[in-house]
């Protein structure tokens, strides 16, 4: 089945992904910090089985795991492709996990909180996101009950999700605008409307691919919409300035740009040898060349796919065992070369 | 190099002042350093470093009166979570923890979301005393709330997810119920369309 990133985007270049995830815990229990190991079974076991007919909600085939059953490497790609915070990966005791066949709908179960549920899709489009995301909030909560408070809203494990739980993100591509001098005050003036925007790749302060995601920082004393609303404003903001700067290339710093763009194309297509790094700097490279006309490849949505692809767990899975650094650099280099869309 | 006041012990800081401009530079040991009048970095010397008394205050370890030791203390009765647990970890261990902690954490959560009351969506199902008498709704399963806007359809789904437990748990008087709940709002649902 065609995984949800592998599905094209209807909307602007620039905007990659949305996701929408909620955090929900049924009154019965204590938060799974405080359960023992029994109690965690029990609650994963009896969750499971209230969810077992997930189906009929949307039509999606629907399949079952304890995260205990994953090899590690199975856990770190569910990690990189996101269906797994790093939190939950190495928890003790019983994690349900409930994943639709195309990813784009996850739920942990017992992880930090009793239910995480995820939407994912390519593109700008939190508004359908939270409006599958509410619906399957009901179905759920049909079969448990959840805490709740009048005062506080949903209680949640963490005093920083509680209210809606409700995070609401937008993956963005801003290879240039994230050069710019203004662009680290501008990470600051996010957090005055309550956001955070951070780098996706890359250690420390050092970002590989530009990618960033934008997301609501709080989730208490705002309506779902309104998290929404100011997320989705916010986020196609980012796209109409990096767009402008973009443009600004294209007229002053064409050649450089065509130049830089085919390199990579190059470099991508002829490489024995790829680091995480550089692969992501020359997908990213890519990405923006494709996206403002400067090379025609022939099936531009594969890029993000690919920046997916090469991450370690992914080629490590591919390969079907453990790889030293080098083996690791030259089959991120394999895999490159034959996810490389054609020149159109 | 001695220190420069008791000529003893081993100086071990340098102390430099600066008055209109001249430049002084003093040798000291810790001891006499402590007894000279340094302004506000006396209290450098104090034993207490006060960095680690910002950060701890920062995370919300406030100085300890004994007021504040026995807040400390207060601890949730469902999950053993003290209030210290919380402040350390950021974490409650249960829903209860809200109420039992709810003096203490208010302007905290407040600091953190810039809010303290929630104003998004409510629960559509939930379990509280009978209502069944408030909608007039006689089929409502007992201790859930069924608003005006809750269907026929969705009673139904409540309904027949509460039959599906009710028989995990071997219930069968109560499952027996809900199936004649069911039945009868099957029925309605065909005479009215």
């Amino acid at each position: 089945m065609v995984k949800w990133f592998e599905q094209k985007a209807e909307s602007e270049p620039n905007i990659v992904s949305s996701r929408v995830r909620l955090v929900r815990n049924w009154d019965q229990y204590r938060f799974p910090k405080t359960l023992s190991d029994r109690e965690g079974e029990e609650l994963v076991k009896r969750l499971e089985f209230g969810l077992k007919n997930l189906e009929e909600l949307d039509g999606t085939p629907y399949e079952y795991a304890y995260l205990e059953e994953l090899d590690e490497l199975s856990r770190r790609a569910l990690r990189e492709r996101r269906i797994l915070n790093s939190a939950i990966l190495n928890k003790k005791g019983m994690v349900g996990l409930i994943v639709s066949r195309d990813e784009s709908v996850s739920l942990v179960l017992n992880g930090d909180d009793h239910i995480r549920m995820q939407f994912l899709s390519t593109g700008l489009c939190l508004n359908e996101l939270w409006s599958r995301a509410d619906k399957l909030d009901d179905y759920v909560n049909a079969r448990f009950s959840y805490a709740f408070d009048e005062k506080y809203g949903y209680l949640t494990s963490f005093p920083t999700n509680v209210g809606t739980g409700l995070k609401a993100s937008v993956t963005l591509h801003l290879p240039t605008l994230s050069l710019g001098k203004k662009f680290s005050s501008l990470v600051g003036e996010m957090s005055r409307f309550g956001l955070t925007l951070r780098g996706v790749y890359g250690e420390g302060s050092e970002n590989y691919g530009s990618l960033f995601e934008i997301a609501n920082q709080k989730t208490l004393g705002l309506s779902e919409q309104e998290i929404i609303d100011l997320v989705t404003r916010m986020a196609g903001q980012l796209n109409r300035q990096e767009k402008q700067v973009r443009e600004a290339t294209l007229t002053n710093q064409r050649l450089e740009r065509e130049d830089e763009v085919y390199k990579s194309y190059g470099v991508l297509k002829y490489a024995r040898r790829l680091s995480g790094k550089d692969g992501m700097i020359f997908l990213s490279q890519l990405m923006a060349g494709a996206d403002d006309g400067l090379i025609r490849v022939k099936e531009p949505c594969s890029i993000y796919r690919m920046m997916l692809g090469i991450q370690q767990a992914n080629l490590q899975k591919l390969s079907h065992k453990p790889l030293g650094k080098d083996e690791l650099d030259m089959a991120r280099a394999e895999y490159v070369r034959k996810e490389l869309p054609e020149l159109a | 190099m001695l220190c420069e006041n008791c000529k003893i012990r081993e100086a071990n800081i340098r102390y430099t002042e600066v008055i209109n401009g001249v430049k002084t530079e003093h040798n000291l040991c810790s001891q006499c350093a402590k007894e000279m009048d340094m302004g506000h970095y006396s209290a450098i010397f104090d034993g207490e470093f006060p960095l680690a008394k910002l950060l701890s205050s920062l995370l919300g370890l406030e100085e300890s009166s004994q007021k504040e030791d026995k807040l400390q203390q207060i601890t949730c009765p469902i999950c053993k979570t003290s209030y210290q647990d919380f402040v350390e970890h950021s974490r409650f261990g249960c829903p209860d923890c809200y109420h039992v902690f709810d003096l203490l954490i208010g302007d905290k959560i407040k600091k953190l979301q810039g809010n303290d009351s929630h104003k998004g969506k409510q629960p559509r199902f939930r379990k509280m005393e009978p209502v069944s008498a408030v909608t007039g709704n006689e089929n409502a399963p007992v201790g859930m709330v069924v608003t005006e806007t809750t269907s026929r359809a969705e009673t139904i789904t409540l309904l027949k997810a509460r039959l599906e437990e009710a028989i995990e748990k071997e219930e069968y008087e109560e499952a027996a119920r809900y199936r004649d709940q069911i039945k009868e709002l099957r029925r309605e649902e065909e005479q009215n369309g």
